[in-house]
This record gives C-alpha cells, structure tokens and sequence, in this order.
C-alpha cells in the first residue's frame, strides 16, 4: 500500500523522471484491511479494492512490474536486480517490503484448509471455501486480523472460535480495560473466544479437521486460519545496510534511511513522531502506510516533505467499527465517555494526565472533536472528556 | 456530461445528506440555503454509503459514518485518514424548483 502510494504521487506532485513499482505479488496493488473484512465473506467489490484501475498505470507512466521481487539492491551502483533477471537503475528507491506473516512451530499448519489472510489470493482461497455453506472456522490468533474475520464469518452464517494464547486478546493495543469491551461486543454476536490457551497442532489426515489445544482439548473445524501476527520484511534494506531501530528500518522525517536516497515506508518503517513517546516508532496500519508513501514521493520530487501526520486506524469486526486516533499504551489510564457500551461510547486514553489517543465506537462527532484537539494541542481534564455535554470541539477552538 | 433531474429543491431537505442517483451515478445531495451539493455517495475508502453520514456545517462537508473521514462539498477532499482520495464532485444547476446534476 505504501509502495503504490508513493508511485501515485510522485506523479501527482509532478515528477517528471522514470518510475518503477516492483511488487512479488500477482495481483495489481490493493487495500489490504478489506481481506479480512468484506473479502472472505464475498460482499467486497474487488474492482474497488484493487485500486487504482491497471490502466491507470500506463496513463501516469508508472512501470508496474508485477510477480517479480527485488532480491538484490546496491546503494554504490543504484541498481535493483529482478527476480526475472531484469536490472533496474535508480536515483531514488522506496522499500515498501511490509510485513511476512510469522512462523510458529505448530505442526500440521502446512496441511489443505489452513489459511493465513494476509494476501488476496489467500483471502480468496478463504471466501472459496466460505461460499459452499456454512462452516465453522477455528481462527488461531485474536488480534485484530483473527477478531475480523470471526466476526465478519458469525455475521454471514458461519461459526467460529478463535483461540489466543494470551490472556486478553487485543490488550496490546487497546488495552485491557478497552480489550475486554470489544471482546464481549464480539462473543455477544456468537464468536467464541479460547483466551490464554495455545494451539498444540492442527488435526486432520490429509485435510486441516481441527486443532488440539494445549489443554487437551480438541476444537473441530472446517478451516482454520492462521492469524498470529507477522513480522517485518527487512531483508532488502538489510542488504543495502540500512540502520535499523525499534524493529524496523530507522528513517528521518522525510522517510529517508540512513542510506542516501534509500526511503523505507510503510510497516517496515520506524520513523519519529511527535505523536510518540519514543525516538522512532513502527505502526502497522494502513493510513500510516499510506502517509508514508505520499511524503517519500515529495521528498524525491520537491526535496521537501514531512510526515507528521496523527496516527489512526479502524478496525470493523462485523457491524462494529472501532476507530482510534493518536499512540495509545497498555498502561495508559482510560475514562470513558458514555456507557461503555454499543452503540456509541468512547475511550481516552491519558498518560501522566495527558490526552493520548481515543478509541470510539459509533461517536464520529467526538472523534472529530479529539482529532481538533490533537491539533489545536488542548488536552482537557479527565472530568471534561468524561461528560457527554462538554463539545470537544469547542474546547479545541478555545485553545 | 449529462444534465440529469434528481427531483425538486423539497426534495433536499437543508443540510441533511440524502441520497439520490442520476443515470446509474450514485450521489449524496446536500441542500444549504439555496445552493446543492452533489458528490459521490460512494466513501474512497472502504464501502459506506457518505448520504447515511452527517453534514458537518462548519467544515461545509459530509462525514462518513463508519470511520470519519469528512469530504469536503466543494472540492471533495478528505479533512483526515482513513480517507486519502477525494469524492468525485458533480456541478449542478437549479432550474426554478427543478434540481439538475451534470453527471
Ligand atoms: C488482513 C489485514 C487486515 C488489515 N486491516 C487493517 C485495518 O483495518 N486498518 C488498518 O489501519 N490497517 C490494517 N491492516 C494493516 C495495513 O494493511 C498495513 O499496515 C499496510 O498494508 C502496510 O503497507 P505496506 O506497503 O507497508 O505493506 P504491504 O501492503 O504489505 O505491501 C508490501 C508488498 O511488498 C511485497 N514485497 C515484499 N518483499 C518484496 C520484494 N523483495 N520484492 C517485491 N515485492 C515485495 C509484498 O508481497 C506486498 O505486496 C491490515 C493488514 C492485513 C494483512
């Protein structure tokens, strides 16, 4: 998503030179959040989700070379090599690798009917099986992406479990006390949730039956999808010698790596935000991605450009969607405002007293009004945030 | 470019989106004061409908109801992600009461 950004809009801000987008995928550059959402259960429209148009390439002059991967780049030559031989010269090269989904030594996961959801084809391969009828899915992992796909399977007719070895599922990002909300919004619509019990391996003689759990117990399954999470490709960035930090490839402002002309964009890349605590951060979502991408591109075409966008992202689990703005922590102190339940609440999350992030559910009026305060830079009381009646908005233009 | 009929300037009441379609283009329709808006009903980002979102009066946009990011009526950009890309913008004309939209 970064990578096809970044092409974009280096036409859009005028670059006049070559461009190259290089992806090992076969399918044309896409959103990736639909897959586990509007994709497995086959109510996406994919004209919409693989975008822009293949045409649309050739008019902006944008070279898309598709099912090929880079496998080797050189900072002194500014080369790239293709995986079908070819070589290409650049000027300015933008690693938009994104994330691998991670290995675990859980035997059995290589067997038919055990699906991971992190491409289209693998998505696609789920909505085949899905649109013969009803089945019951076990999903290992319940983080976000295993959270969405049981939740959009329970609304089309199918059951699932999902099984997390952590305690809380999405308390990492949400938070405990926020986690266990979304988590009882989810099961109150029929997903079943194993918290804090492993997979031991995936059942079945020559097709995936079910999972045995670490306890012993035995969940049958038509599918099962694997969802524990990924890692980030850093390889060809590695290769090139590229500083790393906080898990990714260290970059300034303007995505550059510590390599000249070299940018890292997207989930690969751990960039500096005045929205974090931290020196440099890695944020896995797709506005980000996306963010990073255009200011690369302006970076290359105009020598200016900063990210300094407020992180967000949604995730929608059925007829849910959560959206949260800002870097939130697990130990963040959280106050509510509403009843902490559907249809429509939201949670501020505050460090040291200090306005942090927000999660809300079907409030857009006071997203709007965090997101004004954010950039008014107003962080009300506790007491302000917690009453329904105080207009955020208002708060943020009186400075 | 056609001049389509979407209905008379009752149909639209002030500064609620509502949802119209000329020639197979869906649209969201927002009336302030005597002038109408027309832009895509369909969200860039992911698929909600923005004619089920709120007017937002003093961003002179429409939100989209399932994750906000507001379009602006004149320009069609979004004020804020998820949104990256505008909604497609439609001129339109009033004809005494008749509402028209080249689409
Ligand atoms: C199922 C799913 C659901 C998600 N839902 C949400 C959501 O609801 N909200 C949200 O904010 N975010 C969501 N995300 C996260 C979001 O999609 C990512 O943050 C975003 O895609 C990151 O963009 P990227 O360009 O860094 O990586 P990617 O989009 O992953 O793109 C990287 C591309 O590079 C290719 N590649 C890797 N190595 C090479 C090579 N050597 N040569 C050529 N090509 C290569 C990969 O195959 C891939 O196509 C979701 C992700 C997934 C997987």
């Amino acid at each position: 998503m970064a990578g096809r950004a970044a092409a974009v809009t280096l036409r859009r801000v005028g670059y006049q030179g070559e461009i190259v987008l290089v992806g090992d995928e076969t399918t044309p550059p896409y959103d990736r959040p639909p897959l586990s959402k509007s994709v497995i259960v086959g109510t996406a429209d994919l004209d919409k989700v693989i975008k822009p148009a293949l045409e649309t390439y050739a008019e902006d002059g944008i070279d898309l070379r598709l099912g090929v991967a880079v496998t080797a780049a050189d900072a002194t030559a500014r080369t790239a090599t293709l995986s079908d031989g070819a070589e290409v010269a650049w000027d300015a090269l933008v690693i938009a690798t994104g994330c691998a989904p991670r290995e675990v030594p859980i035997p059995g996961l290589d067997k038919p009917g055990v699906f991971r959801i992190t491409r289209m084809d693998e998505a696609l391969a789920i909505q085949a099986v899905l649109a013969s009828g009803p089945k019951r899915l076990a999903i290992i992992g319940g983080g976000f992406i295993g959270m969405e796909a049981a939740t959009a399977a329970v609304a089309h007719g199918h059951t699932a479990t999902v099984i997390e070895a952590a305690p809380e599922p999405m308390a990492r990002p949400l938070g405990l006390a926020v986690a266990e909300h979304v988590l009882r919004w989810a099961t109150d619509r029929g997903v079943e949730v194993l918290a804090g019990v492993g997979v031991e391996e995936v059942l079945g003689d020559d097709r995936a039956s079910g999972v045995k759990l670490a306890n012993g117990e035995i969940i049958d399954a038509d599918l099962v999808i694997c969802a524990i999470g990924q890692v980030p490709r850093l390889g060809l960035a590695q290769l090139l010698g590229c500083a790393e930090e906080a898990g990714g490839v260290r970059v300034d402002a303007s995505m550059q790596t510590s390599v000249e002309g070299v940018y890292a964009v997207g989930d690969i890349a751990a960039f500096p935000s005045k929205w974090a605590d931290e020196d440099r951060i890695r944020i896995e979502h797709a506005a980000v991605a996306i963010g990073h991408g255009q200011t690369a591109a302006e970076h290359i075409a105009t020598g200016e450009g900063l990210f300094e966008d407020l992180p967000s992202f949604w995730s929608d689990q059925g007829d849910i969607t959560l959206n949260m703005v800002g870097v939130a922590r697990p130990e963040d102190e959280i106050v509510w405002r509403g009843d902490r339940d559907l249809p429509a609440c939201t949670a501020f999350y505050l460090r040291d007293g200090v306005l942090r992030a927000a999660m809300s559910v079907g409030d857009m009026k006071t997203l709007r009004g965090v997101r004004k305060l954010f950039a008014a830079g107003v962080s009300p009381s506790a007491d302000q945030l917690a009453d329904p009646d105080v207009d955020l908005a208002a708060l943020a233009a009186a400075g | 470019m056609a001049q389509v009929s979407i209905g008379s300037l009752s149909d639209f009441p002030e500064g609620t989106p509502t949802f119209a379609e000329a020639d197979g283009t869906r649209l969201c329709i927002v009336r302030v004061g005597d002038t109408v808006h027309a832009i895509c009903d369909d969200c860039p980002h992911a698929e909600a409908s923005l004619s089920e979102g709120d007017f937002i009066a003093e961003d002179m946009a429409v939100e989209c109801p399932l994750h906000g990011s507001a379009f602006n009526l004149e320009s069609g950009d979004p004020d804020a992600p998820p949104a990256t890309e505008a909604v497609q913008v439609f001129p339109v004309t009033i004809d005494g009461d008749d509402v028209l939209v080249e689409v």
